[in-house]
C-alpha cells in the first residue's frame, strides 16, 4: 500500500469536488415516530433545492398509494436538484419508480451473510442474481440508477468487491457503502475505502450512521480517501441515532477539508428550525453548527476572549449559518462580560462596580439555576445604586 | 489534507492494539459541563453527580474551579471530603493563588490550565511565549510542593505552533508535571491531523497525554479516539457531551465507541447509562435528544418494515449492543414507514389476529391515520383501527348477502 511521496502534493494540488445527496425526505422520514405532510415534504425540497443540494432522495414508492402521490407532487413541482426515490432490489419494485415519474433510483441490497441470513433467507448467488434482475428492470425503463450495499461494513470485502462489479457493469451511476450499524471509525473508514478504490476506480458514495458519534468523521474520512458523494440529512434526522448531519458535513468540508460547495450556508438555521418543526425533534441548543448556544458564551474566560476576538473561540462568523452571536451572563461570567453588557445598556461601569455587581449576579444564578435576564441585571443594578446610596448616607451621618 | 500514502500510514498504526488497563476516564461534567452557557448545578447535585461517576467506574472527576470560591468552592470540598474511590480533580489557571484555593478543598489533582497558541497569548492573555512557559513554571513547581497529581492543560493546543507546543510539553515535564492535556478548545481538528500531532508529542517529548476535544464539527469521539490510537492515556468527557458551545466528547459514547468499535472495555458500568444521562439532563435542564447516540430514547424503537421485522428475527442485524447493555428497551412502534409484516406482529403481540391479506388494507389506513396525526400510533389506536376495520368487513359481508338475497 505504500505509494511515493509525490502523491501527497497531487492530492492537495487538486481540486476536490464532493456530491451531495440528501435523505432527509426518506431515510429522515423513516426515523421512528417521524411523519412528514405532503406539504412539509414540498417546502423541504423546496429549500435544500433552493440552497444548492444538488440531489434529493424524495421517498419510497413502494410504501403505497399516499407516498407515491406525495412523490409525484414533489415531482411536479421540478425543483433543479435531481431527484431521487428508494427500493429494496426486486424487480416489480421498478414499476412503482416509474409511476411516480421519477428517472433516478437507488437500488438497495443488503450485502453482509447476517443479513442475507436472517433479512432475506437467501444466499449471496441470490443477491448478485437479484440485483442483476432488478438493475435489468431499471435499465428497460431508461431509470438511472445508484446501487446501494446496505450493512457493507460488515460484507466481507471480497464479495462486497463482486456486487459492485456486477453494479458497474449493469451500468450503475455509482455505488453506495452503507455503515449501516456504524461498524467503523474513520481509520478503519479510511482503509475500507482506499482499499475500494484502489481495486476498482468506481465512483463511491458513503452512508454513515451515528451510532457512535462519528457519523461526520467517517464522512470526512471516505472523502480523503477518494469518494466522491455523501449522503446527509438536515440536523442528522434518521433511523435510530440518524446519519451525517447535512450542516455538519457541508461546514466540516469547508473548514476542515477546503472543500467549499457554494452551498447558501446562511439558510441552515432556517432549515434547521423547519425540518425540526416538521419533524417534531427540537434543535438542541448545543446541536453541532446550528445550536442556538454555539456562538453564546458565557464562561469568563470564553466572553473575555471573545470581546476581545472572536476569533479566539470562534472558528467562523455566526451569520455564516444564520445564527447570532451572544453574551450570557450567570455564574460563570467575569467582570469584563459585565463591563461590556453595561455598556450595552448605555451604562458604563468602573471595575469595582463591576466586580461588586458581579458577585451579586453570580448569587442570583446559583440561586434561580440558570443565567440572568437582561431585565434582572437592570434589578441587580438598581439594586447596587440604592445599597451604595444607603451605604453612602450611613457613612454621612457618622 | 494530507497525502494518501500518510492517511494510510496513520491508519495502519492507528490499528495497533490498545491496551485497556492504561486508558482513564477523567470526566469533567462538573466544570466544564457546568462552564456551559446556562448551566448550573446545584451543590447537592454536584454530590450526587459525583457519586454517580465514582460508582460508575469514572477513574477521575474534575470537580470544579476552586478559585471562583463560594459556592463551588464548598461543594469542592465536599466531593473531596467524600474519599471517593476516584481521583478529584481541581481546575486551576496557571496562577499560584489559584493553586491555594485547590490545596484548600482537599483535591488529590490540580489541572493547570494555561493558552499555548498564539492566538490566545496575544489576543486574550497579552502576553509572550515566555510568560507562558515561566507561568507553567512557577505554578507546577508549587502544586508539587503539596504532592498534588497535576495535569498541565494546554489550552487551544490545536491551533498552536508545534514548536512551541512542544516546548510547552518540555517545559511541563521538566518541572515535574504528570501529564499534558491537549486541548482542542475549538473543535478544529480531524481524527488524522489529531493522530498526528499527538504521537508526536508522546514521541518526541514523552509525556502522558490527556484528550480534551470539543464537537463544534461533530468530531469529538472520533478525535478522542483518534487521540488514544496515538498513546494518548486519559480522555476528558462529559456526560451527554455537556460542554461550551457544541460540547464536549460525550461519555457515553467514548466508552461504548471504545468497547465495541475497538475493542476496550474499560469496566465502566454501561448499565446505568441511561440513569445518569436522565441525572444529568434534568439537572442541567437540557433534553436528551431522543436520537443521542447510546442513551437516546429512541435508539432501539422500530418503525420502517425491514428493519422492524429483521430485527425481530435477530436484533444482531441493526445492533451492535442489547438495549439493556445501557439501560433502554427494544420497542417495535407502528406509523406511516410500518408494513404489513410488522403490523401482524403487533397486533399478535396485542392479543389479535389478522391474515395477510387483511393486514395489507388495515395497513393502508393505518398509513392514512399517522399522515393526518403526524406521528406513529399508540396501541389503544391500533386496536381500534383494527376493531373498525373488522366491523367494517363483517358490516360489507353482511351487506353483500343481503344484497345477494334480494337478487
Amino acid at each position: 500500500m505504500a505509494k511515493e511521496k509525490s502523491s501527497e502534493k497531487k492530492v492537495t494540488g487538486e481540486q476536490k469536488s464532493v456530491n451531495i445527496i440528501d435523505t432527509t425526505l426518506r431515510n429522515g422520514e423513516q426515523a421512528a415516530g417521524v411523519v412528514f405532510s405532503k406539504h412539509e415534504k414540498i417546502r423541504i425540497a423546496k429549500m435544500l433545492d433552493e440552497i444548492g443540494i444538488p440531489e434529493i432522495e424524495i421517498g419510497t414508492p413502494t410504501l403505497g398509494p399516499l407516498e407515491r402521490e406525495i412523490i409525484k407532487e414533489i415531482v411536479s413541482s421540478k425543483p433543479s436538484a435531481k431527484l431521487f426515490t428508494y427500493c429494496e432490489a426486486f424487480p416489480e419494485n421498478i414499476a412503482f419508480a416509474v409511476d411516480c415519474g421519477v428517472k433516478d433510483v437507488i437500488i438497495n441490497i443488503s450485502t453482509s451473510d447476517l443479513h442475507i441470513k436472517v433479512k432475506y433467507g437467501k444466499t449471496r448467488t441470490w443477491v448478485l442474481n437479484q440485483l442483476r434482475e432488478t438493475t435489468s428492470e431499471a435499465r428497460r425503463n431508461n431509470l438511472n440508477f445508484i446501487v446501494s450495499a446496505e450493512d457493507a461494513t460488515r460484507t466481507d470485502l471480497e464479495f462486497l468487491l463482486k456486487v459492485l462489479s456486477v453494479a458497474e457493469k449493469k451500468g450503475a451511476a455509482r455505488f453506495r457503502i452503507c455503515d449501516t450499524v456504524s461498524r467503523l471509525d474513520p481509520f478503519r473508514t479510511f482503509l475500507l475505502l482506499n482499499t475500494i478504490i484502489n481495486t476498482t476506480n468506481f465512483t463511491i458514495e458513503v452512508y454513515n450512521h451515528n451510532d457512535f458519534g462519528m457519523a461526520t468523521a467517517n464522512a470526512m474520512a471516505a472523502i480523503r480517501a477518494g469518494a466522491k458523494s455523501l449522503v446527509t440529512s438536515v440536523n442528522g434526522i434518521g433511523e435510530g441515532t440518524g446519519n451525517a448531519a447535512l450542516e455538519e458535513i457541508v461546514m466540516a468540508l469547508k473548514y476542515l477539508e477546503d472543500i467549499d460547495l457554494g452551498v447558501n450556508t446562511a439558510k441552515f438555521r432556517e432549515i434547521s428550525e423547519y425540518v425540526a418543526k416538521a419533524s417534531a425533534r427540537a434543535i438542541p441548543v448545543w446541536k453541532a453548527i446550528i445550536g442556538t448556544n454555539v456562538f453564546a458564551h458565557e464562561s469568563g474566560i470564553h466572553a473575555d476572549g471573545v470581546l476581545k476576538n472572536p476569533r479566539n473561540y470562534e472558528v467562523f462568523e455566526p451569520g455564516e449559518v444564520g445564527l447570532t452571536r451572544q453574551l450570557v451572563v450567570g455564574k460563570h461570567s467575569g467582570s469584563h462580560t459585565i463591563i461590556h453588557k453595561f455598556k450595552e445598556f448605555g451604562i458604563d461601569l468602573t471595575t469595582n462596580e463591576a466586580n461588586d455587581i458581579l458577585s451579586m449576579t453570580r448569587a442570583m444564578a446559583i440561586d434561580l439555576k440558570r443565567p440572568l435576564f437582561e431585565k434582572e441585571l437592570m434589578y441587580i443594578y438598581n439594586e447596587y445604586l440604592e445599597k451604595k446610596k444607603t451605604k453612602e448616607e450611613e457613612e454621612a451621618e457618622v | 489534507m494530507r497525502g494518501l500514502d500518510i492517511l494510510t500510514e496513520f491508519s495502519m498504526k492507528a490499528g495497533e492494539k490498545l491496551e485497556p488497563k492504561n486508558i482513564k476516564i477523567d470526566d469533567t461534567t462538573l466544570r466544564d459541563g457546568e462552564q456551559t452557557a446556562g448551566v448550573v448545578f446545584a451543590n447537592e447535585e454536584k454530590i450526587h453527580i459525583a457519586k454517580m461517576l465514582d460508582r460508575i467506574g469514572v477513574h477521575q472527576i474534575e470537580a470544579g474551579i476552586p478559585t471562583m470560591g463560594g459556592d463551588e468552592k464548598e461543594a469542592i470540598k465536599a466531593i473531596s471530603a467524600l474519599n471517593l474511590n476516584c481521583s478529584i480533580l481541581g481546575w486551576n489557571r496557571a496562577v499560584v493563588s489559584d493553586i491555594n484555593d485547590s490545596v484548600e478543598c482537599g483535591v488529590d489533582a490540580a489541572a493547570v490550565s494555561i493558552s499555548a497558541s498564539d492566538i490566545h497569548i496575544e489576543h486574550k492573555l497579552r502576553k509572550s511565549r515566555e510568560w507562558v512557559l515561566e507561568s507553567v513554571r512557577t505554578a507546577v513547581d508549587y502544586a508539587k510542593k503539596f504532592n498534588l497529581y497535576v495535569s498541565v492543560n494546554a489550552e487551544d493546543a490545536s491551533r498552536a505552533d508545534m514548536e512551541f507546543l512542544l516546548q510547552f510539553a518540555r517545559t511541563s515535564k521538566e518541572v515535574g508535571a504528570d501529564r499534558l492535556r491537549y486541548c482542542d478548545t475549538l473543535g478544529i481538528l480531524d481524527p488524522f491531523e489529531t493522530f498526528m500531532r499527538v504521537r508526536t508529542i508522546i514521541d518526541i517529548i514523552g509525556i502522558d497525554i490527556e484528550m480534551h476535544t470539543h464537537n463544534d464539527f461533530g468530531m469529538a469521539i472520533a478525535n478522542a479516539i483518534a487521540g488514544i490510537k496515538a498513546g494518548a492515556t486519559y480522555v476528558n468527557t462529559t456526560i451527554n457531551g455537556l460542554g461550551e458551545r457544541a460540547g464536549n466528547a460525550s461519555f457515553e459514547e467514548l466508552v461504548m465507541a471504545l468497547k465495541y468499535l475497538e475493542g476496550v472495555d474499560l469496566g465502566i458500568d454501561t448499565h446505568l447509562f441511561r440513569d445518569l444521562s436522565e441525572y444529568i439532563a434534568t439537572a442541567s435542564g437540557r433534553f436528551i435528544p431522543a436520537w443521542k447516540p447510546v442513551v437516546g430514547a429512541n435508539l432501539f424503537v422500530y418503525e420502517s418494515e425491514i428493519r422492524a421485522s429483521t430485527v425481530m428475527k435477530e436484533p444482531k442485524t441493526f445492533e451492535l449492543f442489547r438495549p439493556e447493555d445501557v439501560g433502554l428497551e427494544r420497542k417495535i412502534i407502528i406509523g406511516k414507514n410500518s408494513g404489513v409484516n410488522t403490523l401482524i406482529q403487533k397486533l399478535k403481540g396485542l392479543g389479535f389476529k389478522i391474515a395477510q391479506k387483511e393486514a395489507e388494507e388495515l395497513s393502508e389506513s393505518i398509513r392514512e391515520k399517522a399522515l393526518a396525526f403526524k406521528r406513529a400510533l399508540f396501541d389503544s389506536e391500533i386496536v381500534e383501527a383494527y376493531n373498525s376495520y373488522m366491523k367494517g368487513k363483517s358490516n360489507s359481508v353482511k351487506v353483500s348477502s343481503k344484497s345477494g338475497r334480494d337478487k
